[in-house]
């Protein structure tokens, strides 16, 4: 992309024409019909309505309506689309996206200044796309001493386990990529992969700056995991299981914050260390220790490792939205499907068609995924906001916030909890 | 030279053999306390209002110093001026001395000055223009000193750290501030 | 090694426990000067500041020029704050030359100093929001010190470096209608400072970080040598508007603004109190300006000064800025000295940084009122 384009001649423009079309044919000869042939040998067609559905049988139902419609559902709910689309990494980078470009205009906005405004026409719109290309445009550049099969796969390894993290999240009734018996232990237990591939991209770039960064970075977020899945037990007290979908279905009467604020703010600030958000971001402090463990990342890794982070920042908010503030629960506003297009069809004009098997989603599924989307864009919107209003904390004063205070209010939220339990309030038996 | 403007001006002609116009009263309190104590080791080169001058030998440069210090009650010094006389082969060092803590001393600077012999051709670190430091009795002089020495080439005698301050590590021309250091084209 | 090392460059060993870190000039917490620290873990060891970077020789071209030439040389080393840094070489020359200045004359020159005081500091008080980690403490100064900036760009024509004052007065006169637009802009932005207060130094995070953290007390500020916003932080009562008044400050009402502590929090909070000072200072001198006069005199080419010196000082948005001119009877001066407050505190940097944790090293460092440009001349 940095090559000062030659003067135009017609000749070189078709060979190059031809070139690509050659070189596009014997590729797909070669080697994209062996990997098809092998591909369909071993992966398991799904079977609609008795029939087998092959390629060509997909291509013709998609341009007659009424078969396109189950077509479409039992791609819905194939796991495929649930890891790639929604819940999964699709939805989240989508939120994490829009919390970038939310943030940069918030934060523009409190600062008396205007933020993205030239990239797209409506208020700097595309700027992430902008950004995005640019960062794929650059060279990567590996320090020379650096410790490449490590410097290499940290920045993927974040992005999965942020991935990993975000999988673990329910959405709405029955939409989760992993329902596990244990989810927050899984959770848990995910949290604590991160530190580890903190120090040890910082430990693989060799630099002096990186390895200050990357050891501030494991102080914090080792001694803030601590506070973190302490005040979670108040929530596992109180509903006697660990799977996320069940916490969320026992909150259908009241919410947690309701009874446990304490563990819900120890949580919010404990997450605010996790994510190296303002004021706790001092891994990447970038007064004193340049960029932090971040230095040495240039070009698309960096990105990688910035989109890893605010999937990360929407996993902990849904975790919050899930644990505190009854996830997908609330009122049904979504209007009920009207019941003539289900029966007889939909009519424009003369011409009726009956399309089978709508509607797609279901009316709590749609329901649920609105509400949950709007209790999760609060949460981020209150992360955000301490980054306008805050400068940056020190190690030895973080380092004492984690281990002492936080740790004593966790644990007067586990006795509140518990006195909540054995009074009979609410939980298993309770009269709430 | 100069009327001062100054409040503090109307005195007795004091009985002084020359015919000089009346001089500021509290800076001549300084001054002659001054000559009082040193003598002919000193010389005031003027007392203006507010602004003191006294000019002493190398030799005796510290025992004046120490002397302004405690009875005179100077507590800082404000700058250190090296300036290149290469006419009268000498470098002269002025030290603008200043007082924090005494109330009537607000307003006044006083310059000790010192010569030293110069040499034409300096060799840092080995030099021969050599002046004692005044940082025991004055701390606040220790940076000051060491601009001084690089770009005048006096080395400082007694001062822990006769370093570069401000020129790069690598400068072999003359010290930049003496008048035969020309600056390029001009 | 035995090979002989050229002057000036030091061989550093390198300790298995204590690391170097050069704290240089490209580095997003320094500005433009290097600090060569050595840590043990987190401690502080010593810390050897390394000026120089932007030294360009102030002093030596200044004798190559003649005292008017020497103006838009002389501002330089620090470009925002031009005035407060021309005003002691200006008086000095005047008294070299037996110049007398208009009384519309000085009270523009000190109208135009207080302004220049704001845009200095708020400058310095956006860049230490940034050392800290604070955005918004950067934005909300930086944005509006545009407010300043505007009036100095009615008043001289540029925005910084404005080669305003000359020997003998101020080189042009106050523009229609400046009064009124100088007082509006002068309550807003007193009204912005006051707000200031809440937000950023009632920070709980910015007063953990800041409090009790490179302590200088009384008797080591007088000793190092310190001045300005710094000594008044640690309870010395010295301002040089008010202790050796120039121009026509013995007839405004300058209020110092003295705080006991000497910590980090105190230096970076007498600043921002001067600047309220400042804006009462601007009211008054709008207020008795005399409503007529010219503002400069004129002056024969190429004025010569006699066989003598003068040593001027002003106190500026660092400190007590004091000039040193040498006059030997030509049209150049031969010796011009700038000592500037930058300088003279920058004894204080390995004094208060030693045993100091390294993440207090840029709320220290900064606290200083350090300007790298002008420490280097």
């Amino acid at each position: 992309m940095s090559v000062i384009a030659p003067k135009f001649r017609l000749g070189y423009f078709l060979k190059s024409l031809t070139d690509n079309i050659f070189w596009i044919v014997i590729l797909l000869t070669l080697a994209g019909i062996p990997a098809i042939m092998i591909v369909l040998f071993y992966i398991d067609l799904p079977v609609l309505d008795g029939v087998i559905l092959t390629p060509f049988l997909a291509f013709t139902m998609i341009f007659h309506p009424e078969l396109a419609i189950p077509l479409v559902k039992s791609l819905l709910y194939t796991d495929f689309f649930r890891i790639a689309a929604f819940p999964g990494f699709g939805f989240a980078a989508l939120i994490a996206a829009g919390t970038i470009f939310i943030e940069r205009k918030l934060l523009a906005k409190l600062q008396l200044r205007v933020g993205p405004f030239y990239c797209g026409k409506v208020e700097g719109i595309l700027q992430l796309m902008g950004d995005g290309l640019k960062l794929i445009s650059k060279e990567i550049i590996i320090p020379a001493k650096a410790d490449k099969p490590i410097f290499w796969a940290a920045p993927i390894l974040f992005v999965a386990t942020a991935a990993a993290f975000v999988s673990l999240i329910p959405v709405a009734p029955g939409w989760v990529v992993a329902d596990i018996d244990v989810g927050l232990l899984a959770v848990f237990a995910v949290i604590g992969f991160f530190p580890i591939i903190t120090v040890l991209s910082a430990w693989s770039a060799n630099s002096k700056f990186p390895f200050i960064g990357g050891i501030r970075a494991l102080h914090q977020m080792v001694s803030f995991e601590i506070p973190l899945i302490l005040s979670l037990l108040g929530v596992v007290i109180l509903t006697g299981t660990l799977n996320l979908s069940e916490i969320v279905e026992s909150q259908s009467n009241y919410w947690f914050i309701a009874f446990l604020p304490i563990g819900a703010i120890v949580f919010f600030i404990s997450m605010l260390a996790e994510l190296e958000r303002i004021p706790f971001d001092l891994p990447e402090a970038e007064s004193e220790i340049v960029a932090g463990w971040l230095t040495e990342f240039s070009g698309m890794m960096y990105g990688l490792v910035q989109l890893g982070s605010y999937l990360k920042l929407y996993a902990f908010a849904a975790l919050f939205v899930v644990l505190f503030l009854g996830g997908w629960q609330g009122p049904m506003v979504w209007p009920p499907f009207p019941e003539e297009i289900i029966t007889k069809g939909i009519e424009a004009g003369p011409i009726t068609v009956q399309v089978p098997g709508l509607p797609v989603t279901t009316q709590e599924m749609l329901n649920g995924t609105l509400w949950f989307t709007l209790k999760t864009v609060a949460v981020i919107f209150f992360i955000l906001i301490p980054r306008g209003v805050f400068p940056r904390i020190r190690i030895d004063m973080l380092l004492s916030i984690g281990w002492n205070k936080l740790i004593a209010l966790a644990f007067v939220n586990i006795f509140i909890a518990l006195g909540l339990l054995y009074a009979g309030v609410i939980g298993p038996g309770g009269i709430l | 030279m100069g009327d001062s403007e100054n409040s503090e001006q109307e005195i007795q002609t004091k009985p002084v053999v020359e015919k000089q116009p009346d001089l500021p009263k509290f800076e001549k309190e300084q001054s002659d306390k001054i000559t009082a104590k040193f003598g002919s080791k000193t010389e005031i080169a003027f007392v203006k209002p507010n602004r003191i001058r006294v000019n002493v030998k190398k030799e005796d440069i510290l025992d004046v110093a120490s002397f302004i210090r405690d009875e005179l009650n100077y507590d800082h010094a404000e700058s250190v001026t090296g300036v290149d006389f290469p006419e009268a082969k000498e470098i002269e060092v002025v030290y603008h001395l200043g007082s924090y803590t005494d109330p009537h001393l607000d307003k006044q600077v006083l310059s000790l000055a010192t010569r030293t012999a110069r040499e034409d051709d300096p060799n840092p670190g080995k030099d021969s223009t050599r002046l004692p430091s005044l940082r025991d009795i004055f701390y606040s002089v220790e940076f000051h000193e060491r601009e001084c020495f690089e770009m005048l080439g006096v080395f400082f005698d007694g001062h822990p750290d006769n370093r570069r301050l401000l020129l790069p590590e690598d400068w072999a021309d003359l010290p930049p501030l003496r008048k035969d250091f020309a600056i390029k084209g001009r | 090694m035995t090979t002989q090392l050229p002057p000036g460059i030091q061989l550093e060993k390198v300790d298995e426990r204590i690391m170097t870190l050069n704290v240089g000039p490209q580095h997003p917490g320094s500005g433009h000067m290097r600090l060569i620290i050595r840590v043990d873990g987190d401690r502080i060891v010593s810390c050897d500041p390394d000026p120089g970077y932007v030294h360009r020789g102030e002093e030596k071209m200044a004798e190559y020029r003649n005292y008017i030439t020497n103006i838009p040389h002389l501002e330089r080393p620090v470009i925002h704050d031009s005035c407060n840094i021309l005003y002691p070489y200006c008086l000095g020359v005047e008294e070299l030359l037996g110049l007398e200045v208009s009384e519309r004359a000085k009270y523009v020159r000190v109208i135009a100093s207080e302004l220049n005081r704001f845009t200095y500091t708020l400058y310095w008080l956006a860049i230490y929001g940034i050392f800290l980690g604070h955005s918004t403490m950067f934005m909300w100064p930086a944005g509006d010190r545009e407010f300043a900036i505007d009036l100095l760009e009615k008043l001289t024509g540029a925005r910084v470096t404005h080669a305003y004052f000359v020997p003998g007065g101020v080189r042009n006169d106050l523009p229609a209608n400046f009064e009124d637009v100088c007082l509006r802009q002068v309550n807003y932005l007193e009204k912005r400072l006051k707000t200031y207060g809440d937000i950023f130094y009632d920070n709980p995070i910015l007063i953990s970080r800041t409090e009790k953290t490179g302590v200088l007390s009384r008797q080591d500020a007088i000793r190092l040598g310190t001045t300005g916003t710094v000594l008044r932080a640690s309870g010395v009562d010295y301002d040089l508007r008010v202790k050796e008044p120039y121009d026509v400050y013995d007839e405004l009402d300058v209020h110092t603004n003295v705080l006991k502590h000497g910590d980090s929090y105190d230096r970076s909070k007498t600043p921002w109190l001067d600047m309220l000072e400042s804006c009462n200072i601007i009211r008054q001198a709008l207020e008795k300006i005399p409503k007529s006069g010219s503002v400069r005199v004129k002056l024969k080419p190429n004025p010569k000064g006699g066989n003598d010196e003068v040593y001027k000082r002003v106190e500026s948005g660092r400190g007590s800025l004091g000039a040193y001119i040498v006059s030997r009877g030509k049209p150049e001066p031969y010796r011009v000295k700038l000592s500037v407050g930058s300088f003279r505190n920058l004894i204080c940097m390995p004094y208060l940084l030693k045993g100091e944790k390294l993440g207090n090293m840029p709320a220290v460092y900064w606290s200083l009122n350090y300007w790298p440009v002008e420490a280097d001349r």
